[in-house]
């Protein structure tokens, strides 16, 4: 290296290290501007879930910005909050890792001036991000996170749309008794394969607590990896206990790397029942054509909702603009859900002082077309308690709805036992 | 005839005093610590400085190459985090079980390792920390696969928790000056120069009676000890820890970029390597992270390609470069870009 170029080299790293320390002073003023920061992963693991739900907010934003006569969602009409504030976006990566979420939340609420949160789809990451939120004493919306315990914490400016995964798993011990009742399916024990992580050990031990207090007996439990490369020696262990029902928290690739390990050791058990996760991701189904089949999971929407929630198809167009043509699905649907009522909150409170705007959240009750619950209503400590979703079976790359019975598919009939492989 | 003392005070180390006083005012500086992310980016420059100063230890001055440090991070984080949270008492009891407990853990780990030379010894490392992952991952006791959340807590001294950046600040660079310090202590000290010898050749070390075993084995120890103190300023910040947060190869990696990057087995390298690796990471997924893709990622994976291929010394390597060449241009010669 000759020594112009050396020099070279020396200021150009000693200028972009200045320029990027100086550089990143105080958001500029705004008028009429409701900055709002969002967190997902968008790049890592599970990247397209994170990408998906930022897809959403930015079509709910905008629909609470512009005025769109033809969809049916509140404020959709109206151009604006407060008479005239648009929301503005500003978007945050968090790789799917905590401590980069929690800096990125520090970021966007002190460099970036963000009046609330929006994030961030990892339960791991919308934790310690959260807490950020509280200690400023900012509004953080959790669209999709799951675990359980993060309501547990009564926080006061934290609300989750999604159900958690306790009512998730006592919704699917009912389904099993429902089974055992309408089908004789004498099913009685049950395996557990989780991903080994905040949301997966959550839902197993939730699942444990409420299948056990329902008299069923749990043979087998296994973790795994998050980003598995082979599955074989999980499903063996699964295919030699051979529970009647497998619950499963597996996520996103790892899930089709499940159902495949499943195919080879030509082994299913005689029913299967996910968390949201890989099964209710429509490009994963859509992988795994037929072997997706008669799985079954549940769904806080998919297009086969389209009935029940007779909104969504207008904001879905929206949506699908920018997903290059995937429709919501359970999770993506949540995070466009959050920016709704949060915005209905704004408009509700009359003003932009967190203080009154968490009143309104804690005390009101708000339409929302585009949840299963039609209505969002906060506990302490953030828990949406309207929230529910729909137990579903795969069945011809198509999600039929089966439980609850009041919302079930007429025509949808519950396919029991699974078909073994050399059968379909 | 010169004075040792008087020299180490008023020559080299003068610089170093100097740049920590500064350091130590910068927040005091009307404008500075109004900018919450910039002092974000300056604990992280401390911390990884300190973390790569810690693995320079053993992987620079001594040439023992290891991939296990986030291993020995990993246990001081949770010794803080398993006082605070499952506990419920402050981190200090914790923090010294924790340090204690990675070199004693370095110790036993890497005593069987050390008889493999070269790139074996590395590659064990790698296995080192898959094992302490999966370990950790499973064992109940310390909050498993779900992790340690911290509780809103009361901030200062007794919890080690601020709720601004200042006071982490400062923590960190006391963090800094006891890792600095040490190593400081270390390349002046006999000790110093037997890891040198082991490094350039153990069997020329040893036939000139340096017992290179306990050599590496206390370098081991040492740099553990300093790692997990590291730890756990990164659980004490971050106020979650889980394994794959602390026990990682992503976070092993760290340790060794960043020291290579600024130049290995030499004192300024880590802080070097630090003061470019950070600002760029930080900047570049704050000004792009957000669009999604990872263009963030990949401008900061450039950057670093860009680096080793021209500059394959690190950064001190190219100011000591600029050194000889304006030494030579005096005529008195100078100094030998030196990394191992």
């Amino acid at each position: 290296m000759n020594r112009k170029s050396l020099r070279l080299l020396g200021c150009v790293a000693v200028a972009a290290v200045l320029c990027l320390l100086l550089a990143a002073g105080p958001a500029a003023a705004q008028q009429k501007v409701i900055k709002i920061g969002t967190i997902f992963p968008l790049t890592g693991p599970v990247a397209n879930a994170g990408q998906r739900c930022q897809a959403a907010v930015q079509t709910a934003v905008e629909i609470v910005n512009g005025q769109h006569p033809g969809v049916k969602v509140p404020l959709a009409k109206k151009g604006g909050l407060l008479g005239g504030y648009k929301i503005q976006l500003v978007h945050a990566d968090s790789q799917g890792k905590p401590d980069i979420g929690k800096a990125e939340a520090e970021r966007l609420l002190n460099q970036e001036g963000v009046w609330a949160l929006i994030g961030s789809y990892n339960s791991s990451v919308s934790g310690p991000a959260s807490l950020v939120a509280e200690r400023a004493k900012k509004i953080f919306m959790c669209g999709a996170s799951s675990s359980s315990a993060l309501t547990k914490r009564n926080l006061n400016y934290f609300f989750r749309l999604a159900p958690t995964d306790a009512t998730e798993s006592a919704e699917f011990v009912e389904v099993l008794k429902w089974l055992n009742q309408k089908q004789n399916a004498n099913i009685r024990t049950i395996g557990i394969i989780y991903e080994n992580t905040l949301f997966g050990k959550g839902a197993a031990g939730e699942a444990k607590k409420a299948a056990t207090a329902a008299g069923f007996s749990v043979v087998v439990d296994v973790p795994y990896t998050p980003g598995a490369t082979n599955l074989n020696s999980e499903v063996q262990t699964l295919k030699t206990k051979n529970p009647d029902a497998l619950f499963g928290a597996v996520l996103g690739a790892d899930y089709a790397l499940m159902v495949k390990t499943m195919k080879q050791a030509n082994w299913v058990p005689r029913m299967s029942i996910n968390y949201c996760s890989g099964y209710q991701d429509p490009i994963i189904a859509k992988q795994l054509g037929k072997d997706a089949d008669l799985f079954m999971g549940s769904n806080a929407y998919t297009p086969q909702f389209a009935t029940l929630l007779p909104a969504v198809a207008a904001v879905e167009k929206i949506f699908k603009t920018k997903t290059k043509g995937v429709p919501f699905d359970g999770d993506s649907i949540q995070e466009a859900v959050a920016v709704i009522v949060l915005a209905q909150a704004i408009e509700k409170a009359g003003s932009l002082d967190p203080e009154k705007v968490v009143k309104v959240l804690h005390e009101s009750t708000f339409d929302s077309p585009l949840s299963l619950g039609g209505k969002v209503q906060f506990a302490k400590g953030g828990q949406n308690i309207k929230a529910f979703s729909i137990v579903t079976q795969l069945q011809n790359g198509e999600y039929k709805r089966l439980y609850p019975a009041e919302l079930a598919d007429s025509k949808a009939k519950v396919v029991f036992p699974m078909k073994p492989w050399n059968k379909r | 005839m010169v004075n040792p003392t008087k020299n180490r005070i008023f020559g080299k180390d003068a610089v170093w005093l100097l740049f920590i006083a500064v350091v130590a005012v910068l927040p005091l500086v009307p404008g500075f610590a109004d900018n919450s992310f910039r002092m974000h980016v300056f604990i992280l420059i401390l911390l990884y400085a300190s973390m790569a100063q810690a693995w320079n230890i053993l992987g620079g001055y001594c040439g023992q190459v290891s991939f296990g440090h986030s291993v020995f991070f990993g246990i001081g984080a949770y010794g803080a985090a398993m006082a605070l949270v499952t506990y419920g008492t402050a981190p200090w009891p914790g923090i010294l079980i924790g340090m204690a407990a990675a070199g004693l853990v370095a110790v036993v780990i890497s005593y069987p390792c050390f008889k493999l030379s070269g790139h074996y010894f590395a590659i064990a490392t790698f296995a080192i920390v898959e094992i302490f992952f999966r370990m950790f991952q499973v064992w109940d006791w310390i909050g498993g696969a779900i992790g340690l959340d911290y509780p809103v807590i009361e901030e200062g001294l007794w919890n080690l928790v601020w709720y601004s950046k200042t006071g982490y600040y400062y923590f960190a660079l006391i963090l800094f000056v006891i890792v600095f310090g040490v190593v400081r202590w270390l390349e002046g000290h006999r000790f110093g120069y037997y890891m040198k010898a082991v490094r350039e050749g153990q069997e020329t070390a040893e036939s000139l009676g340096v017992n290179s075993a306990m050599v590496k084995l206390t370098a081991m120890a040492i740099s553990a000890v300093l790692t997990a103190l590291c730890g756990v300023f990164f659980v004490q910040y971050n106020l979650r820890v889980d394994p794959s947060m602390v026990i990682s190869l992503d976070m092993a990696m760290k340790f060794v970029l960043i020291t290579i990057l600024g130049g290995a087995g030499t004192l300024l390298g880590p802080l070097a390597g630090a003061a470019v690796l950070i600002p760029l990471q930080e900047y570049t997924r704050a000004f792009w992270g957000g669009l999604g893709g990872g263009i963030d990622l990949i401008i900061f994976g450039l950057i670093i390609i860009l680096m080793v291929i021209k500059q394959p010394a690190g950064i001190v390597g190219i100011f000591q470069g600029i050194r000889q060449r304006i030494a030579k241009a005096r005529g008195k010669g100078g100094a030998e870009i030196g990394t191992p």
